[in-house]
């Protein structure tokens, strides 16, 4: 049933983008008709520039004692040429700085004899074209001119020429097949192209199905049909990615199309063999899945913007400043020596480009092919899931006015009490991650450890105002409620078990991705001073506060007073994640996050949390200050490489510690709940 | 069978310089619409009749309150399953332009879970009910206002549903047009379908329904069988009775 509905939406959905002119017409018209058209005109233009420029009249100066030898030089060169030269007598202007700019003359060369050597100064203006053209063919005429004299010096000083002015031989050979060197030139081209044209083939899609839908009307309507949320989105989502895959897909045949028969001119001319097709058809495959997987990608980042979109035309302004992002990224196959490092596979757009450069290169590697595609597939789906939340075509088309950005309203107007909306959340996040970003890494290259905890402020104080302005309950929004002594006994053991954990995931991140990993140890160390007190309250207490307030505090209890609990729980840590910004951290800190996130919920206080990740950042200071002396008591926390057993061990050690405290948890809720109750 | 037990939707509205204010669009309305009879909403323009519509047809969720939907003895719990039994038309329902009545009533029929044989068999009897064989194919941005509207009403009858809940179906058109609804939506209370429909059309209201409910400001002000409704004012017809009601309620409010 469900795929029923879903593909008989799809069609519907198909039906109306493909019977409207302007999508067809962006579908079609531009890869077919307009590339082709821009690429041979270009072709054209340039021919037709160059050959003109061989064909104009330039005018020479020439002021030297040379007895004209150079003029000479430069009028056998023009024989063989088809562009006419006038040498100007250096009388008939007054200054050659006022005749080159006013473009009388083109080209002013002085002469002068300086220590018995003729010295030739050479002006022209670069800016102007026929000035910088004739400059070039005066510099080769002197090289000429150059060797012509050392020749006759050599000559006349009884010499063997070839020997004395050829010592030594070289010839180029270039062993790059032209399957290769065509390779080359597309793998920085066509990623180029393929990002492009699937922007222009899912952006209008994208409006069209969410934003325009609306505007005509026939939301509504769809509305009346028993059809669900889920399958409205899915079906949309497949509309406009199968769109881009189509404009895609054209594009790719009509690129490859231009570059064939430019080759073929090109191979004409120079008389190379052609090349064999047959080797770009592994390239060509991944290209495909990859065009499959960034459509996937787009089109659901695409829809999810152009959903919080009120109209059509608003939609268009929040893609365009996407598009050129996109486009950006695209210019990464472009820049050379940029390796598709297991980081950069997952980087959404530059992450293809670069694949499909590889391939075209013919560096075949099957590990970053997976990740690539992998990556691309997950964050659609994770962005399909995060459309499946925020669209809801009841809310979109009768909005109520409530919710959105508190932040900008008037105080006045606000009511009193409860969480964030979600909405000021984002901004909050938004807000707190671009300070974090600029300014942070600013305060901490110029402040050191100072820097740092200039940063925790920010973390703290662009919610907390934010809270304060909106006239939120500030107990409730951060969790500032008492726990019971147990609760922090219970947490203090979780704290140091999952230290443990962590560092077995942590190995093997770095295990995983070692260059990423170089970067953090090598930052970590320069931040610490000297001072272990002042790294602790810097590294360990600003954080325990600052970061629980933030994660555990506003974002978990505004997304749980709107969504389900393992979704608050689970958005809450990836963020907490992602905050850390390394890929080896993200797993075990995430981890860290949800851990903590169920020790709030539990508990229904932040305190635990905020001594749990005291305890976490406070054991990893003091190993970093004391490595011997903690390698005394436990070796195995500092031993370099770990052996199976020492694993076993320490997995062992930090899932008892882990057990113990989810106990005592568990036992203090238990106890909670019987003191509410016998209050009760 | 619609019950609909008070009912309340707020908005929040923008006042001028960013005040914002909370407005009950409907306000603590019940209502209850039996099988084999015709309701008809009556009420000035902003009364809430659009947003009531929408609620008893499952488009929107009530702020507080609720609507049961009875098919037969079954009360039907889910709001998709509900929709498989309600047909909803009103100004704000527009088709698809750029497809024919033809091709989205077949698209309708499977997703109303019907085969795509039956579909094709009660298109053909819906289009001779609405006479649309002339403009079946044509892409519904080329009709006309009428056939437009008859198109939409044909969306409405595909899965023949128990239950009919339009909002205005006749406004804009002409007499011919209107009439042949007026007298389909007889037929139908004939066959023991539920009608909910609302009208600016006092005349037409008062011929076709078998009870009105006035509304005003997101409340019932009077509900009742014409006939009872002349009885309780000592009014000739309903326009009179409705603008004798709408000043009594104005004047009580201090307005």
């Amino acid at each position: 049933m469900d795929i029923k509905i879903i593909k008989t939406l799809v069609k519907r959905e198909l039906l109306d983008v493909f019977r409207d002119r302007k999508t067809v017409f962006m579908m079609l018209f531009l890869p077919v008709i307009l590339y082709p058209l821009i690429f041979i005109g270009a072709m054209q233009i340039v021919s037709v520039i160059s050959s003109s420029m061989g064909e104009q009249n330039y005018r020479v100066v020439i002021d030297a004692e040379d007895d004209d030898a150079f003029a000479k030089q430069l009028k056998q060169r023009q024989e063989t040429e088809t562009y006419s030269l006038v040498i100007v007598d250096p009388q008939s202007i007054d200054d050659y700085e006022t005749s080159l700019n006013n473009e009388d003359i083109d080209v002013y060369i002085s002469g002068n004899m300086q220590g018995g050597k003729m010295q030739y100064d050479v002006y022209y203006l670069s800016s102007v074209t026929n000035s910088s053209y004739m400059a070039d063919l005066v510099m080769d005429a002197f090289d000429d001119y150059r060797e012509e004299m050392t020749r006759q010096r050599v000559e006349a000083a009884g010499m063997n020429v070839h020997e004395v002015l050829e010592p030594v031989r070289y010839a180029e050979h270039d062993i790059a097949s032209n399957e290769q060197s065509l390779g080359s030139l597309m793998g920085s081209i066509l990623p180029f192209m393929l990002l492009t044209s699937l922007m222009t083939g899912t952006s209008y899609p994208a409006v069209d199905t969410t934003a325009g839908e609306r505007e005509r009307g026939t939301l509504e309507t769809i509305l009346t049909l028993p059809v669900t949320n889920r399958q409205l989105i899915l079906s949309k989502f497949i509309t406009v990615a199968f769109t881009g895959i189509i404009t895609a897909l054209l594009n790719i045949l009509s690129m490859g199309g231009i570059a064939f028969y430019m080759y073929q001119v090109m191979d004409m001319q120079t008389g190379v063999e052609s090349f064999d097709m047959a080797k770009f058809v592994p390239a060509i495959f991944v290209c495909v899945l990859c065009i499959f997987a960034f459509s996937l990608f787009i089109s659901a980042v695409l829809m999810c913007v152009a959903s919080f979109a009120k109209s059509s035309r608003e939609a268009n302004n929040f893609i365009a400043p996407m598009t050129m992002a996109v486009m950006f990224t695209g210019y990464i196959s472009f820049i050379p020596n940029i390796e598709l490092t297991p980081a950069m596979a997952m980087v959404p757009a530059a992450n293809i480009c670069l694949l499909i450069k590889n391939m075209l290169m013919f560096k075949v590697d099957y590990g970053s092919i997976i990740l690539v595609l992998l990556s691309n597939v997950a964050y659609a789906a994770a962005a399909i899931l995060f459309l499946n939340r925020i669209y809801d075509s009841e809310a979109i088309l009768f909005p109520d006015g409530r919710g959105g950005l508190q932040v900008f309203e008037k105080r006045t107007n606000l009511k009193k009490g409860g969480v964030p909306t979600t909405s000021d959340v984002v901004f909050v996040i938004v807000v707190t991650l671009l300070l974090i970003i600029y300014a942070g890494s600013i305060l901490q290259i110029k402040f050191g450890l100072a820097g740092l905890f200039l940063t925790q402020m920010i973390l703290l104080l662009v919610p907390l105002g934010t809270v304060i302005y909106t006239k939120r309950d500030i107990c409730l929004t951060y969790g500032l409620h008492r726990a019971r002594i147990t609760d922090f006994v219970g947490g203090a053991f979780l704290a140091v078990g999952m230290l443990l954990v962590n560092l077995l995931i942590s190995m093997a991140m770095i295990a995983l991705f070692p260059e990423s990993a170089q970067n953090i140890g090598e930052s970590f160390l320069t931040v610490l001073g000297d001072n272990m007190w002042s790294a602790l309250a810097v590294i360990a207490l600003a954080p325990a506060i600052c970061e629980e307030m933030l994660f555990r505090g506003m974002i978990l209890h505004s997304l749980k007073a709107k969504y389900r609990l393992s979704s608050a729980v689970i958005t809450t840590a990836v963020l907490f994640g992602f905050y850390h910004m390394s890929l080896v951290k993200f797993l075990p800190t995430g981890i860290l996050g949800v851990v903590l996130c169920l020790v709030v919920l539990h508990t229904g206080s932040i305190y635990p949390a905020m001594v749990m990740h005291f305890l976490n950042n406070a054991l990893s200071v003091v190993i970093s200050y004391y490595p011997v002396q903690v390698g005394k008591m436990f070796p195995i926390l500092v031993k370099e490489p770990l052996g199976g057993f020492d694993m076993f061990l320490l997995a062992g050690a930090g899932l008892v510690l882990c057990l113990i405290g989810g106990a005592v948890l568990s036992f203090s809720g238990r106890q909670r709940e019987d003191r509410s109750l016998g209050e009760g | 069978m619609i019950i609909a037990e008070n009912l309340i939707k707020t908005f929040v509205k923008n006042e001028k310089k960013n005040k914002k204010i909370e407005v009950n669009a409907v306000d603590g309305l019940s209502l209850t619409v039996n099988d084999g009879e015709i309701v008809g909403i009556l009420g000035p323009n902003g009364a809430g009749k659009t947003t009531l519509l929408r609620m008893m047809s499952k488009l929107m969720k009530p702020t507080e309150g609720m609507v049961r939907i009875r098919i037969g003895e079954e009360e039907i719990s889910d709001d998709i399953e509900v929709k498989r039994h309600i047909g909803y038309l009103s100004n704000n329902t527009k088709l698809y332009g750029r497809l024919s009545p033809g091709e989205l009533l077949l698209m309708l029929g499977v997703i109303y879970g019907k085969t795509e044989a039956e579909t094709r068999k009660r298109i053909k009897e819906i289009s001779e009910i609405l006479s649309m064989e002339s403009f079946l194919d044509n892409r519904i941005e080329k009709l006309s206002t009428g056939q437009t509207q008859r198109a939409s009403i044909a969306r409405c009858l595909v899965h023949d549903p128990q239950i009919y809940i339009f909002d205005e179906p006749t406004l804009g058109l002409d007499i011919i047009s209107s009439a042949s609804i007026i007298d389909f939506m007889k037929g139908e209370r004939e066959r023991g379908k539920t009608v909910l429909y609302s009208t600016h059309y006092m005349e037409e209201a008062e011929y076709l329904c078998d009870r009105i409910a006035l509304i005003h400001r997101g409340k019932i002000i009077r509900e009742g069988t014409p006939d009872a409704l002349k009885e309780q004012t000592g009014k000739e017809n309903l326009r009179d009775i409705f603008s004798e009601l709408i000043r009594e309620e104005g004047m009580t409010n201090g307005y």
